[in-house]
């Protein structure tokens, strides 16, 4: 592990249960951050999505990638990262390939495309057992909080 | 008569802005004429530096304005880079 959830909570603003990121594993310089996720079979979605049905809603795996995101701004902006500016997501280009399900440990890496002091465009793959779950691309801004 | 070039770079930008090329002149403005807001900015950067293989400074973005200012700003590059 490099960094815990207290590193991943000083710098992400998603508390539980909309926290999607249980530490990060591996950091490249300020390009890559691959983080993991484990799917705890008793997560709140999985009583209604769906009854006897257990898969993790593909909206919040692309939250759990979007906060991965996150981290590699922080990555390449800690001074602006560490002052708790607004993320706001623009875009997103997304492909979901398998399922989610139960006990499932989700690896996200996400990867630097272009980061500004304003905006992002940051590249992810979640895979679970090394098969690929789902692709996406994000476009975010960052407003400083006054 | 634009050059294929040129041609590139506004079938880029239209793709992500999605205005028809036809109505992309080369000095239009992308902020006051075209509506580009900072996101769209940034896949524009992003989309360019992927095509071509550059990287454009943060600081060089801003001066980036329009299409005509994209093909002043890889010549440059050209240039120092010959």
């Amino acid at each position: 592990m490099i960094w815990d959830k207290e590193k991943i909570k000083s710098i992400l603003p998603q508390r539980e249960p909309f926290l999607f990121i249980d530490e990060v594993i591996e950091i490249e310089s300020n390009q890559k951050v691959i983080a993991r996720k484990h799917i705890d079979p008793d997560e709140f979605f999985f009583n209604g999505h769906f009854p006897g049905n257990p898969v993790m809603p593909g909206v919040l795996l692309i939250e759990a990638m979007a906060q991965t995101s996150i981290l590699v701004y922080y990555l390449c902006k800690p001074e602006i990262a560490n002052a708790h500016p607004t993320y706001y997501l623009g875009k997103v280009k997304s492909e979901f390939l398998t399922p989610v399900l139960p006990n499932d440990d989700i690896i996200i890496e996400a990867r630097n495309i272009k980061i500004t002091d304003t905006a992002g465009v940051v590249n992810t793959i979640a895979r679970v057992d090394g098969k690929t779950a789902a692709k996406a691309e994000f476009v975010f801004g960052i407003k400083k909080n006054e | 008569m634009p050059s294929n070039y040129e041609k590139e770079i506004t079938q880029l930008v239209s793709e992500i802005i999605e205005i028809p090329e036809e109505k992309i002149a080369p000095d239009a403005d992308f902020f006051t004429d075209l509506g580009v807001d900072s996101l769209k900015a940034i896949e524009i950067v992003a989309a360019f530096e992927k095509k071509y293989r550059l990287i454009i400074p943060e600081q060089d973005i801003p001066k980036i304005r329009t299409v005509k200012h994209i093909l002043d700003y890889t010549k440059n590059i050209k240039k120092e880079t010959k």
